[in-house]
């Protein structure tokens, strides 16, 4: 898959990774005490390591995207070098061919 | 929904006609199906008729300019399935979409240096989110905006380099075309070259006889 469609993936992922940290988070919550009139919650659900697991996914993902960031074969051309180079190819083409043509 | 239909009309007679013979009665009138049989359903669902203009093309193959000429191409927006569609190809910029602009506006923007910063930000407001969570849950909608509008900025910045992914391809190609066409001259020169020199080598040999 070329560069660009990768970045995009990757932010997708991110986003994926990102809700499903919080409704982890939302989900296995233990229960709090709100207010001093009632007595503590009782001792929490055996807790699971997954929310830890995810939040170390997303920070591999942010990376990720970083790394892909810094893959980008992007020159400093802008529009114009490019086409100027476009220009000179399609040059270049044409003499090529009329050699060809005449060979 | 239709599907649904479609799929309990065949599956309702299978499970009336094991439910009557697991209970080794005689068939009774619960094995009807209950919609209509399958002929009379099916001629609602046929194929749409050829469009009525065929007829002018009758004489086709006789004489092909006697049928009119297909329709030009549309320009200009035009409407499809109820959907209004353009036919320029052309990304629609962020203000248009009512979304906030969070890198500089410029015609020269550093693509790298902005990914990186809105990524960062992305990070920043997540952690702020969990944060608001934690403390304040009632002010959610706020963070939510402002993440959405980060992968808003993010999506459009990453649209706006296919131009520059495409003109790069297209110099890649014709990088490989002119060296093609540069091999070919060499070649027919070489290939040339050989055939003259097989041909002299022939006439010498003729003429040594």
């Amino acid at each position: 898959m070329d560069i660009i469609s990768q970045l995009q993936e990757q932010v997708n992922s991110i986003a994926a990774t990102t809700f499903n940290v919080f409704g982890t988070l939302q989900r296995d919550a233990p229960p709090v005490q709100l207010s001093l009139n009632y007595p503590d919650p009782p001792p929490s659900a055996p807790t699971t390591d997954e929310p830890k697991q995810l939040s170390a996914d997303l920070v591999k993902a942010a990376k990720q995207f970083d790394a892909l960031v810094a893959a980008l074969p992007l020159s400093d051309g802008g529009e114009e070098a490019q086409l100027k180079r476009i220009a000179q190819l399609q040059m270049e083409n044409h003499v090529i061919g009329q050699e060809l043509h005449k060979q | 929904m239709r599907v649904n239909h479609i799929l309990s009309f065949f599956l309702a007679p299978c499970r009336r006609r094991i439910i009557s013979e697991a209970r080794n009665q005689s068939p009774s009138i619960f094995d009807h199906p209950r919609f209509p049989p399958l002929k009379r359903r099916m001629a609602t669902a046929t194929y749409p008729p050829p469009p009525p203009y065929y007829r002018l093309y009758k004489d086709y193959s006789e004489n092909p300019s006697s049928a009119p000429e297909p329709p030009p191409p549309i320009e200009g927006t035009y409407v499809c399935f109820g959907g209004n569609y353009t036919t320029e190809d052309v990304l629609p910029s962020l203000e248009e979409q009512g979304v906030p602009q969070l890198y500089p506006k410029d015609s020269n923007v550093d693509y790298k240096k902005e990914l990186r910063s809105l990524n960062r930000e992305l990070q920043l407001h997540i952690l702020e989110l969990a944060d608001v969570l934690v403390g304040r849950p009632s002010q959610y909608a706020k963070r939510i905006g402002d993440i959405s509008s980060i992968f808003k900025n993010l999506h459009h910045l990453l649209n706006s380099l296919r131009p520059h992914q495409a003109r790069a391809t297209l110099i890649h190609i014709m990088e490989l075309q002119i060296q093609q066409r540069k091999q070919a001259v060499e070649d027919i020169k070489r290939r040339r070259e050989e055939a003259q020199r097989l041909l002299k080598d022939a006439f010498v040999t003729l003429d040594g006889q």
